[in-house]
């Protein structure tokens, strides 16, 4: 009885936060922050920033088969490598692989993730756009699923908040639909690039900008400028991109408040019926098997969408017998992704004797411009456009009639400029769109497994028509020769954004989380990353999770003081 | 089929590449300081290839890319990273594919030369070869890539990626420092390597 009562006691913490990328490092840091002891768990190893990225400054010589990996390990990777740039040898080590980790598709689904302390935050593409009053309102102004419980205003001061502490580069515009952050100097565009941007401005009335990234434009927050090497996705040695290990870990870890557990996979977040709330959750350690329960006054699960949903999914009880939260039957259904890789390229023959300095973390970006004063077209919600220009490089002479000292000499010039851009269109929120646990078959740690069930509609490929032809129509009209377009889909879940399969909304009935994070009927937990949103936008997201976790963080922290919780 | 038909076609195509190009590709830089050298594996010893065909490979990748003011394909490692890309990363369909390309190329070129491709003149690998990049530029086969577009892919993928491809013949800095989108290009020098 003693001994046990002092093991609860071990285990007990303020607050527990599931998952350590870009919205558990941030629930981690302002929880802890907040005075809070906080048990912050990750299913993955332990990465420690700079000192466990062991690729960040290989030169192409020092990776082997020209940094693809061997046809053996391949088998490993089917599903990761669907996107065609996650698994390289000098990123592989942030990716699952899928013989470990399986999952089931009805159709095509494409769950691409790293499992490590820092999670996604390592390798994500870093753009970061606010979301607008217009987002935030759509749902409920068209009768689509159901309305945002919040507005913009309501996370206006949070974006700001987490800009200012993550550092945001990008160029002020004033444009309703794509608010300004609390930016960074911006990056520059290139030759090319600007003279598609004075096409668009004279010939469509569209804005052209560089893109948003979280890299750092000049030294912030103890982290170092960013030195234009463009390789953010082995880790950064200077801590120029914005990462959890890199930025929210470190500060969450500086106030003595945190403890980090590697190697924890979150089962089920426990449930007492009398109190009605949460009491902690159930881990299984992933190296020894040894199931351990963790308590605390407050859980944020920030396990990435599908992780999220399913520790709620599988945390059942008398009360929710179909998952925690669940008295909606919304949870786990409409998961929501961008559509993407559709758009055009092209080659300018001009600024010949013109070239660039420096890899560039970003390329350009076309905020959106269909449907916002009006809907014209004949589907709703709209896109943007992210792209950039280069000269064509060493590859270009395998098609050239050149070979010998002829044809090193012809590729040691740059070739031509060439320009692709690509659109991430917004995915509408479907009930039928939904991902479940299959119970049957469980994986090499006794855990259910994933099933999605996920499609693109008609919204959608409708809105494709536009992405494709609006590309050419703007490559074209700024006189760019051999446009091409493509149209590839691939499955949903190929953009990395899965979103909304527990939803925040007003009523119970329909939701699974209000206005503040927190599960119905069950008010002391809070789900804050990407499964929280009610409808996706057309923006990269993680600036949105990171806002979100933010301001729900320090709310719980306020009604923790108060007694509310 | 007449092979031997094909081959004085062939004969006659390179002669007149030959005369197109005028002098061009007769000029000592494009033979490069290869004469009277046969390639040779070197250190490698290869674990797919036979002797013959890693000949073959050194021989060839050197047409493509030899050495004059730079190093040689073979001199930075091609030939064995050729192999270790077709052993490690193709699928056994590709590899398979390779290796009769490889064999048909050099049945082909011996044919042509009345020697082994390896055993033939700086000039005779140089036509040949030229030939057979110019077929498979300007005349595409619907489908598969022709061998030795393939092959010139590998060749130059290992060489660009390699310290001196990327550094020499290319223009390499691992840490830029700053950016700029728009500057003249003789102050860059080179095609970026990366």
């Amino acid at each position: 009885m003693n001994l046990n009562l002092k093991a609860k006691q071990e285990n007990t913490y303020d607050a527990i936060v599931v998952g350590t990328g870009i919205s558990g490092g941030w629930a981690a840091k302002e929880l802890t922050e907040n005075g809070l002891n906080t048990l912050v768990l990750e299913r993955g190893r332990n990465v420690e920033h700079v000192k466990d990225y062991p690729t960040m400054t290989k030169d192409p010589w020092e990776l082997p088969r020209a940094d693809q990996i061997p046809l053996e390990e391949r088998k490993d990777y089917q599903k990761q490598m669907r996107t065609g740039y996650t698994i390289r040898e000098s990123t592989k080590h942030w990716w699952v692989k899928d013989t470990d980790q399986p999952y089931e598709e009805e159709k095509r689904f494409d769950w691409i993730r790293g499992y490590h302390v820092g999670g996604r935050s390592i390798m994500w593409g870093r753009q970061s756009y606010r979301w607008s009053p217009m987002d935030f309102e759509a749902n409920g102004k068209e009768g689509v699923a159901v309305d945002w419980p919040i507005r913009y205003e309501d996370v206006a001061d949070w974006y700001t908040h987490v800009e200012r502490f993550a550092g945001i580069s990008g160029e002020a515009l004033g444009l309703p639909q794509l608010p300004d952050s609390d930016f960074l100097p911006p990056w520059d565009l290139n030759c090319v690039e600007e003279e598609l941007k004075a096409s668009m401005a004279e010939n469509f009335n569209r804005v052209l900008t560089i893109g948003r990234p979280a890299n750092l434009s000049q030294a912030h927050n103890g982290r170092g400028t960013c030195m234009n090497r463009n390789l953010c996705s082995r880790g950064c040695p200077y801590g120029a991109y914005f990462s959890s290990n890199a930025a929210t870990l470190p500060a969450a870890e500086a106030t003595g408040n945190m403890t980090l557990r590697p190697h924890s996979i979150v089962n089920e977040v426990m449930y007492d019926e009398e109190t009605g709330k949460a009491t902690g959750v159930r881990v299984v350690d992933s190296e020894s098997g040894e199931e351990i329960e963790f308590y605390s006054k407050i859980v944020f699960l920030n396990a990435s969408t599908v992780g999220s949903t399913s520790i709620l999914l599988n945390s059942r009880s008398d009360r929710f017998p179909d998952g925690m939260g669940n008295d909606s039957g919304e949870l786990g259904h409409n998961m929501m992704d961008h559509h993407f890789r559709v758009g055009a390229n092209g080659v300018w023959e001009g600024h010949q004797d013109e070239y660039y300095w420096g890899r560039r973390p970003t390329g350009f970006y076309i905020p959106r411009y269909r449907n916002i004063d009006s809907n014209d077209r004949d589907y709703i919600r709209g896109f943007g456009y992210q792209g950039s220009a280069s000269r064509q490089g060493w590859q270009r002479g395998v098609q050239e009639l050149a070979i010998g000292s002829e044809l090193k000499e012809l590729v040691s010039s740059p070739g031509n400029w060439t320009m692709g851009m690509t659109a991430f269109g917004e995915m509408l929120p479907d009930h039928s769109n939904r991902m479940y646990l299959n119970h049957d078959k469980t994986d090499k740690w006794g855990q259910p497994t994933v099933v999605f069930d996920v499609e693109f509609k008609d919204n959608e490929f409708k809105m494709r028509e536009d992405m494709k032809n609006d590309a050419a129509e703007m490559l074209e009209a700024a006189g760019m020769k051999n446009v091409s377009t493509y149209d590839d889909p691939g499955g949903p879940g190929l953009g990395i954004h899965e979103m909304g399969t527990a939803r925040m909304g007003r009523d119970p009935e329909t939701s699974v989380l209000n206005g503040q994070n927190q599960v119905h009927n069950v008010p002391n937990v809070f789900v804050t990353d990407g499964s929280c949103m009610t409808s996706s936008a057309c923006q990269n997201p993680s600036l949105t999770y990171m806002a979100l976790t933010a301001r729900a963080a320090n709310f719980a922290a306020e009604e923790l003081k108060k007694g509310n919780l | 089929m007449d092979t031997k038909n094909n081959n004085i076609d062939r004969k006659e195509a390179i002669k007149r590449t030959g005369l197109l190009l005028g002098g061009v590709i007769f000029a000592p830089n494009i033979l490069g300081v290869l004469k009277g050298c046969t390639a040779t594996t070197g250190d490698w010893t290869p674990v797919l290839f036979s002797t013959s065909q890693a000949n073959t490979v050194t021989a060839l990748a050197d047409v493509i890319l030899p050495a004059d003011d730079t190093p040689s394909a073979s001199e930075v490692g091609v030939p064995q990273f050729i192999e270790t890309m077709v052993n490690e990363t193709y699928t056994e369909e590709q590899r398979d594919a390779f290796l009769s390309g490889l064999d048909k190329f050099a049945e082909d070129s011996r044919a042509e030369l009345e020697v082994d491709y390896t055993e033939g003149t700086d000039e005779q690998r140089y036509e040949f070869t030229y030939f057979q990049n110019q077929t498979a530029v300007e005349e595409p086969p619907n489908g598969e890539t022709p061998f030795i577009l393939s092959f010139k892919e590998l060749t130059m993928l290992g060489y660009f990626t390699s310290e001196a491809g990327a550094t020499q013949v290319l223009r390499y800095e691992a840490v830029p420092g700053t950016y700029d989108g728009c500057m003249p290009l003789e102050e860059v020098g080179r095609t970026w390597a990366t």
